[in-house]
């Protein structure tokens, strides 16, 4: 009896799932060493494909090196001090603020969808308001934000507000809806108010849904962060990126990348974990 | 009386359709009522009117001399599904309604908080001995219990707060016949236990027969009016195996022969 190894009733054995899993991964790694390889071949002074020792102390420099535009560290300074005046501690330090900044205001975001969806006052007072709000472009508004609010931190942070907020207003009040009308009358019965209800029973009960969906919106987060300072902004991550890409320094430009996906990843897991940690009740379906 | 219910009439949808039409019916203190009729009829509406959880377009509702306008403490619910908290482990989900109505949104900051849920959960948990279940259960979420023992849980829940009346939608309607029985066996002896009014809504004759120390039929007389009260039984002792079946006849014979 074989079943077809393509077909759906094919059953992999875990060895096997495992090595196809990172087969892409080795496979992209392979593509891009060939391609290098054969570049540098041709023009040993090729800039658009870096080779892995190339990239390796272009990272080196960015971790231990300070950034071109600062003054260059003492020849005696130890290791976590090279690290803490370095191009790299301090293009993510300055990301990681402005990221960190707009995750908590989405905090405001997840609780004014829960007043709309539980007291109809406040649904019938936002709800048209936000969804309107929620079609416009965020981007498109990137340089009304630069002209209303100047080109510093307030401008970035506002992009992303204004951004995802929307989503997450709407996400937290269709998750309220969602929530069975029996449990809001047993609340009730069980002599519970309006806002222990609110607080104690619907906001509890669709926190790990909310905390999912802020995760799927990580990313939207990102994007518009990225746009902000890529656009106007003197340090960050991405504005790394856009500088060192006027004279090609790819060999910054992919590590730094890849830099960013493995923070985004580290924040992702962090609050999946944390996620499971606080609902031990809930199964994502 | 505990429930007086003056000349209700109910109509849902555009153009509105009566669903009840002219109830009059008073309950008394430590009634056992069972509201029976077929599906469509308005018995949950019914239910839902006298929790204060919807509001009849004429006529008026008393519960204890007073009308309500929204659910609260007086009136116990155990609804068909979603009747726990998923998120509050069975011992949490029997406390709640004592912590909340006694603390407010930030009680348990306050060190009598922590004295009183101890008192609250030793009583929750001779409540748990009650309705059958283990102590090993009191830390359990209700989706990890079976269907049957979610509905037990759901009525310690709603004897906790002590209501005058309890109102079961359709409890039992989701649990196969073997559980219903037991369920069935443990209301009727909370209900001697306790002598809460307990107002059970069903489609199921022989379960209203078997609980109930009353028996209303709910049905329409044509397809155009609302229902009323078809049937009034009082049942004083607990139906025999004997006479169920030729009463089950009956009163299915006056809620079919008006739903035409």
């Amino acid at each position: 009896m074989s079943v077809g190894f393509l077909l759906i009733h094919a059953r992999p054995q875990r060895a096997w799932a495992t090595i196809l899993s990172w087969f892409l991964f080795a496979g992209g790694i392979a593509a891009y060493l060939w391609v290098a390889q054969a570049r540098h071949r041709e023009n040993p002074e090729d800039r658009v494909t870096p080779t892995i020792a190339q990239m390796a102390t272009g990272m080196y420099n960015a971790v231990m090196q300070p950034a071109e535009e600062d003054e260059a560290a003492p020849p005696a300074a130890g290791f976590y001090d090279r690290l803490s005046h370095s191009m790299l501690w301090k293009d993510t330090r300055a990301t990681s603020r402005r990221f960190l900044l707009s995750l908590a205001l989405l905090f405001p975001a997840v609780l004014l969808g829960l007043h709309m969806g539980l007291f109809p006052y406040v649904g019938a007072f936002f709800l048209r308001f936000v969804l309107f709000f929620d079609k416009i472009v965020a981007l498109s508004l990137l340089p009304i934000l630069f002209i209303a609010f100047g080109i510093d931190e307030l401008s970035k942070v506002m992009l992303i507000v204004i951004g995802v907020t929307p989503t997450i207003i709407l996400d937290s009040f269709n998750l309220t809806r969602g929530v069975p009308p029996e449990q809001i009358v047993k609340a009730f019965t069980l002599g519970a108010g309006d806002f222990d209800v609110a607080y104690r029973v619907v906001l509890k009960q669709v926190a790990p849904r909310v905390l999912n969906s802020i995760r799927l919106n990580l990313k939207a987060v990102m994007l518009f962060l990225f746009a902000g300072e890529m656009i106007a902004s003197t340090d960050g991550l991405a504005y790394r990126i856009a500088l060192v890409r006027r004279h090609m320094g790819m060999d910054v430009i992919i590590p730094y990348v890849l830099w960013v996906a493995l923070l985004l990843f580290l924040v992702d897991l962090g609050m999946r974990t944390i996620n499971r940690r606080l609902h031990p009740w809930f199964h994502e379906a | 009386m505990l429930i007086h219910i003056e000349d209700v009439f109910v109509a849902y949808g555009s153009p509105p359709r009566a669903v009840l039409a002219g109830i009059n019916l008073e309950i008394q203190e430590g009634e056992f009522v069972c509201v029976l009729g077929q599906t469509g009829c308005g018995k949950s509406t019914l239910l839902r009117l006298i929790l204060g959880s919807e509001h009849p377009m004429r006529g008026r509702i008393l519960v204890d001399g007073r009308e309500h306008r929204q659910p609260d403490r007086t009136r116990g619910y155990v609804p068909q599904k979603y009747s726990l908290f998923p998120d509050k482990t069975v011992l949490d989900n029997i406390t709640f309604g004592c912590e909340v109505s006694e603390f407010g949104l930030f009680g348990h900051l306050t060190p009598t908080f922590y004295r009183r849920r101890r008192q609250l959960r030793a009583e929750a948990f001779e409540y748990l001995h009650r309705i059958g279940l283990r102590e090993c259960d009191a830390k359990k979420y209700p989706d990890q219990l079976s269907g049957g023992m979610q509905q037990r849980v759901a009525i310690a829940q709603a004897l906790m707060t002590k209501p005058r009346i309890l109102l079961m939608d359709e409890a039992f309607s989701a649990l196969d016949p073997g559980t219903r029985r037991g369920m069935q066996q443990l209301v009727r002896d909370l209900w001697k236990a306790t002598g809460t009014t307990i107002l059970f809504v069903t489609h199921n004759t022989d379960e209203a027969l078997r609980l109930g120390t009353r028996v209303i039929v709910l049905a329409r007389e044509s397809a155009d009016q609302g229902s009323r009260i078809a049937m009034d039984l009082s049942v004083p002792a607990p139906c025999g195996d004997a006479e169920i079946p030729s009463l089950v006849r009956r009163l299915e014979v006056v809620s079919e022969s008006c739903a035409l």
